[in-house]
């Protein structure tokens, strides 16, 4: 139950990371989330073995890390359940992939470099996506989407699932809290009470969502954005966007590693 | 403001919850809607908003005839309060929640702002200004929701138990806002005493109909009117012995 209430809080917590005053907080939402996918797609086209020119595209979320004051152990806390499954994909590399892989003089089963390269990928990703949500409250990057022209329905299907979110999550604490105050010493709910418990879950989240989306409807939503920052593309925006775009390229083209290695060799 | 005739409704396959509902209210007047539990109130306001469809009679809201075409400009007049607003309540800052309305209807963001303020004013809420939502006591949640409804500037409100929840206190200053409140008002309630000190004008629903409409002084003080129709006196007029 105190997971449930952890869990809105943590909810609250992230919303309230995105509208802080950093300098970062500030650059236009269309920026932050164009240069998130770009990162993201960049990232997945590294090819199975290029190890190390990957790990030079851990640039941006290390620059991104420090410029919004965002904490790191913060982060892996709260991405404590999607990590594990990052690690898992590759996890069947090393017996699957047998190819001889040569780095320098030694020889590696190429299948330990894929599965690295695999867990640094979806690392990198899921950085790049906190990165995003940690600066950029939902609203805004909403509008930032209609903006380019992505169809009204799916965004509006994405900001109401986010509202919602939080009723569904208020509604598991009550009935849990419910369940617990009558069931003393019982660990969990008993399974002869999971079919109820849910339908009732699902039945009481539809009314609350109901009376959300009657309260947005009565106050004029017709399923525009007018919430959000409307702010327009300043020379800063588009400065911060070439700048990673240039550095993405950069990373992409040359191994960085090597490239500040050679300097000392 | 509102005109009622002959409005009857009832959800599909279930009993009338509206029975030939007769009603007019005027610009400016202040109206009590009380009677007992499944009376058929909330039912009422949410057919004022068009949240309920498919009625008998004849409705009119701020001048409109109710059909779907009118919605947008019914709603952007009519100010609603729901019973729990803690749904009401989505937005993450209540800066946020009560720049909803006004941003929908399109008004500057200066206008926006200068709404914002005029309504947590009246609302005593501006301390609250950047509070998350989810982390506001009852009283403050009823507060910023009605002040949702205000920075629209609405021509009629309608309030669906606003004092429930409320502690001694925040209800005394909700009763002191209502009272400031220029716009028409029609006001779903059990407080029989919150009715007396904010409304001239009270009607008694029960079973779906309207048992009686008059002045609120004369329909709470009848004792055998409201114990014919399950309810009681309002309190302060009790003999608690």
């Amino acid at each position: 139950m105190s997971e449930i209430k952890n869990a809105i809080h943590e909810f609250g917590q992230l919303e309230r990371l995105a509208r802080r005053d950093q300098w970062v907080n500030h650059i236009h939402p269309l920026v932050l989330l164009g240069l998130t996918i770009l990162y993201i797609a960049i990232v997945v086209s590294f090819g199975k073995y290029e190890l190390f020119g990957l790990i030079g595209m851990g640039l941006y979320p290390l620059a991104l890390f420090i410029l919004a004051d965002l904490k790191f152990g913060e982060c892996l806390r709260r991405l404590r359940l999607v990590l594990p499954l990052v690690v898992f994909i590759g996890l069947f590399n090393p017996l699957l992939d047998k190819t001889p892989v040569s780095i320098g003089s030694i020889v590696l089963r190429g299948g330990w470099i894929s599965m690295m390269t695999l867990i640094l990928k979806g690392f990198f990703s899921v950085l790049a996506s906190y990165i995003l949500v940690a600066t950029t409250p939902i609203v805004d990057l909403c509008r930032a989407l209609r903006k380019i022209h992505v169809p009204q329905i799916l965004v509006t299907q994405l900001l109401l699932t986010y509202r919602y979110i939080s009723v569904l999550l208020s509604e598991v604490s009550r009935i849990t809290q419910a369940y617990q105050l009558r069931a003393p010493g019982q660990k969990g709910v008993h399974f002869k009470l999971w079919g109820p418990l849910v339908g009732q879950l699902l039945l009481r989240s539809m009314d609350k969502a109901q009376i959300v989306y009657e309260s947005m409807l009565l106050r004029g939503f017709n399923g525009e954005f007018r919430e959000g920052r409307n702010a327009k593309l300043t020379l800063t925006d588009v400065l911060y966007g070439l700048f990673w775009t240039g550095a993405f390229v950069l990373l992409r083209r040359y191994v960085i590693i090597f490239l500040v290695g050679n300097l000392f060799v | 403001m509102i005109r009622l005739d002959h409005v009857s409704f009832h959800y599909s396959n279930g009993p009338q919850v509206l029975k030939s509902i007769c009603l007019s209210l005027e610009k400016g007047e202040s109206v009590g809607l009380v009677g007992a539990n499944g009376a058929g109130k909330s039912t009422l306001l949410k057919l004022l908003v068009g949240l309920v469809s498919g009625f008998e009679g004849e409705v009119k809201v701020a001048g409109l005839s109710m059909d779907k075409k009118n919605l947008a400009g019914i709603r952007a007049k009519v100010g609603y309060v729901f019973q729990d607003s803690d749904s009401q309540l989505f937005n993450n800052t209540v800066y946020d929640e009560i720049a909803f309305g006004p941003r929908n209807y399109g008004l500057s963001e200066e206008e926006v702002k200068k709404r914002v303020d005029e309504a947590m004013e009246k609302t005593g809420t501006a301390y609250l200004k950047d509070k998350p939502v989810y982390q506001m006591s009852g009283g403050e949640k009823r507060l910023v929701s009605i002040a949702t409804i205000l920075s629209m500037e609405p021509e009629l409100i309608l309030m669906d138990e606003p004092e429930a929840a409320l502690d001694p206190r925040n209800r005394r200053r909700l009763i002191g806002l209502l009272k400031g409140l220029k716009p028409a008002k029609l006001i779903a309630s059990h407080d029989l005493d919150m009715i007396m000190d904010t409304c001239e004008r009270t009607i008694l629903m029960h079973q779906g109909a309207i048992v009686a409409d008059g002045p609120t002084d004369k329909i709470l003080r009848d004792k055998e009117l409201l114990e014919s129709h399950d309810m009681e006196l309002p309190l302060r007029l009790q003999n608690l012995e």
